[in-house]
């Protein structure tokens, strides 16, 4: 006998109780407002193509610490999700702990950038919003958070340039790529990148999208609507809700060059952790990187897992090397109540210590 | 009057209780032995028709996907209780999982979603596992030129040998290199359809482990003294079990085989595609894309430069500033120099 105990009447109730909060949480969304995301004030101070870059307005009665703190996002999806909402903010999080807050907004590559590589990526859009920074504070050096693939980016930065980085934070980044729990690296190995961007020329936000939602179908396009329908009477959860269906499904195209050369040489061949990775026509080694490195990882990360992060440990030559363990997922780690209370803080702190 | 998008409350409650109706419908037909018809179903998609019109466009879409997935949870709620009997429904919770496990092993009777040999039962059974499916078909569809739908449906087994013949001949005449070209184009059509329905294979494979899982899930939970009490456990269970068989089966090297052939028969499929089109672009004397990919590298190459020709200038600017800057110093200390020997 199986362990199943639904009676009918019971059944009815509960499939009423379910009609009703969908038909009540339909009104909700029929008065939905227009969705805000990127909620801290900011002003965009260099432009560069189709990047922008922000700072962040001080909060007040924070004073400001003297070492400016660059946030790179990845590619892949929108950099506000580090600023979705009053109550869930990264941003917000590190102008409370007094950094100086910039952010590297990448834009929507169209096929007009198509041809636009790691290289101009990495020693030309993110070298130069460093060299704007440094020069408007007349510093040397400045903080970087990089953020996923951000981080990877900002580690390969860091390592080529590693006077104008006084502090590294890397953040749910992926460093090894062939690590047994990761999915992504397992769909992409057979993949013929070359014909997948001479077909395409950038490689369409969908086509990641779905790339993402793929790795919990079940979940990610199906449950997840049903426990929904448990919140949709509570207004604000349902702002909540479509702002971050929104920024799930904002993906932007990527560069086609950039995205052959990511696939290829960190999916792939695994070049950075291997250590024969070479970015335009410098070679990039992760021993050249020698400031102190906070690198937080998420354990029940589904897309970079913390293994994959780990990997960074023993890889530098950073003499200040901390690991932050996050007990939650990838995107958790920027939206969660728990997030907000542990993680912001705590890079703040880190870097007020060294700074 | 209360502040609706269509300005009238009466409306709005007539509309409540129109879903309330049906819902009481769907109440009836759920004590009833056989339901002809999934009243639950129906008032969906009448409730679907009658708000997503009007909705607003933040809202459209989650209304579609809240509407479609609660659809797919009323459907396989219908399934695990069709036959329930009036005291118990774990009686035909084996039932179901036997038609499941039969189901996914015949998956071109039932999962193929335009097959009409499928049963509705099986078809409302089978929907929860074309969701990855549907998902691919979603983005192909975006990607395509020809709609994900029509590559699909291109006849392939009843024709595959007539079609394979054909598409051996050589070409003959001055069109030859254009039959060669469409002829290959129509290989590649080929050749993704077959990997996709090694695809679709693929995941009814899963769909008969899920049902297993859920099997041994509920043995377990037995085992421990745990009953289910809710449609709502029952379907995170079933949720559960599917995810975890998908997620132990797509780590396979054959799965990521199957991912690899996939994106590159389309691939392959939209790279004909587009030479064609290219090549017929030429011909009219028009810009094509390997032309426009030349330029964007060409202008790509020379703005690297400028900018880094622009930043060395900055650089050299600077250094120039500097010595200014030191030279007059040195100026002035060798004047003030001068003035104090005098």
């Amino acid at each position: 006998m199986l362990p199943i105990n639904i009676r009918p009447d019971k059944l009815s109730a509960e499939m009423l109780d379910f009609s009703q909060k969908l038909s009540k949480g339909m009104e909700n969304l029929l008065n939905a407002k227009p969705i805000d995301t990127g909620v801290s004030p900011k002003e965009a101070v260099y432009k560069e193509d189709k990047l922008v870059l922000y700072r962040y307005h001080a909060l007040p009665d924070v004073p400001k610490k003297q070492i400016p703190l660059l946030i790179v996002y990845a590619l892949v999806n929108r950099p506000y999700m580090t600023d979705l909402q009053e109550d869930r903010s990264t941003v917000k999080g590190l102008l409370a702990t007094g950094q100086d807050v910039y952010l590297i907004d990448w834009g929507y590559p169209d096929q007009a950038d198509h041809s636009i590589t790691l290289d101009d990526y990495i020693n030309g859009y993110i070298d130069r919003c460093v060299d704007y920074i440094c020069h408007t504070h007349n510093l040397p050096s400045l903080n970087i958070l990089g953020i996923c693939q951000g981080g990877t980016l900002s580690l390969c930065y860091t390592a080529l340039h590693g006077s104008k980085v006084k502090n590294l934070v890397t953040m749910v980044t992926p460093v090894d790529f062939k690590t047994p729990q990761d999915m992504l690296s397992a769909w992409v190995q057979h993949m013929d990148v070359n014909m997948c961007v001479d077909t395409m020329g950038n490689v369409p936000g969908e086509l990641l999208n779905w790339t993402f939602l793929s790795l919990k179908p079940f979940s990610l396009t199906g449950q997840k609507y049903i426990n929904m329908v448990d919140l949709l009477d509570d207004e604000s959860k349902v702002q909540n809700f479509l702002r971050m269906e929104k920024w799930i499904f904002d993906s932007p195209d990527q560069a086609g060059e950039t995205f052959r050369q990511f696939i290829q040489d960190f999916y792939q061949n695994n070049k950075l952790i291997l250590g024969t990775l070479t970015i335009g026509e410098h070679e990039i080694a992760l021993k050249n990187i020698t400031c102190p490195v906070l690198n937080i990882y998420a354990l029940q990360d589904h897309l970079v897992p913390p293994v994959a992060s780990q990997a960074l440990k023993n890889k530098t030559s950073s003499a200040d090397y901390t690991e932050l363990a996050f007990p939650g997922g990838h995107i958790g780690i920027y939206v969660s109540r728990k997030a907000q209370k542990d993680v912001t803080p705590a890079i703040g702190k880190w870097l007020n210590v060294r700074s | 009057m209360m502040d609706t998008p269509f300005g009238n409350t009466d409306w709005m409650e007539l509309q409540r209780k129109y879903w309330q109706t049906w819902t009481d419908m769907g109440l009836k037909a759920m004590n009833q032995k056989n339901p002809g018809t999934l009243a639950w179903e129906g008032a969906l998609d009448y409730w679907r028709q009658a708000l997503t019109v009007n909705a607003p466009d933040v809202s459209k879409v989650l209304m579609d996907k809240l509407l479609d997935q609660s659809k797919l949870f009323m459907r396989l709620t219908d399934e695990f209780f069709r036959n329930a009997n009036s005291n118990s429904t774990s009686g035909n919770m084996e039932d179901w999982l036997d038609t499941v496990q039969k189901t996914f092993a015949n998956p071109f009777t039932g999962f193929i979603a335009n097959s009409n040999e499928q049963t509705e039962v099986m078809r409302r059974m089978l929907a929860f596992w074309e969701l990855p499916f549907d998902n691919w078909q979603r983005i192909v569809s975006s990607l395509a030129l020809v709609p994900g739908d029509a590559l699909f449906n291109i006849p392939h087994e009843q024709v595959k040998d007539k079609l394979q013949q054909v598409l051996s001949a050589p070409g003959l005449g001055y069109t030859r290199e254009e039959q060669t070209q469409y002829q290959d184009l129509l290989r590649q059509g080929l050749q993704y359809q077959s990997t996709l329905r090694d695809y679709m294979q693929f995941f009814s494979s899963l769909g008969i482990k899920s049902a297993e899982r859920m099997r041994l899930r509920l043995s377990e939970l037995s085992t421990k003294g745990s009953t289910i009490e809710s449609a709502r456990e029952l379907y995170d269970l079933w949720v559960s079990c599917c995810e975890d068989i998908y997620a132990e089966q797509v780590m396979t090297p054959e799965y990521a085989m199957l991912y690899g052939r996939l994106i590159n028969s389309l691939m392959a499929f939209k790279h004909r595609m587009t030479t064609i089109v290219d090549e017929s672009l030429g011909t009219l004397n028009m810009p094509t894309r390997a032309e426009l990919r030349t330029l964007q590298d060409r202008l790509q190459e020379t703005r690297r430069e400028n900018k880094a020709l622009r930043h060395d200038l900055e650089t050299l600017r600077e250094l120039v500033a500097t010595l200014n800057i030191k030279h007059t110093n040195i100026d002035t200390d060798n004047a003030a120099t001068a003035v104090i020997s005098n």
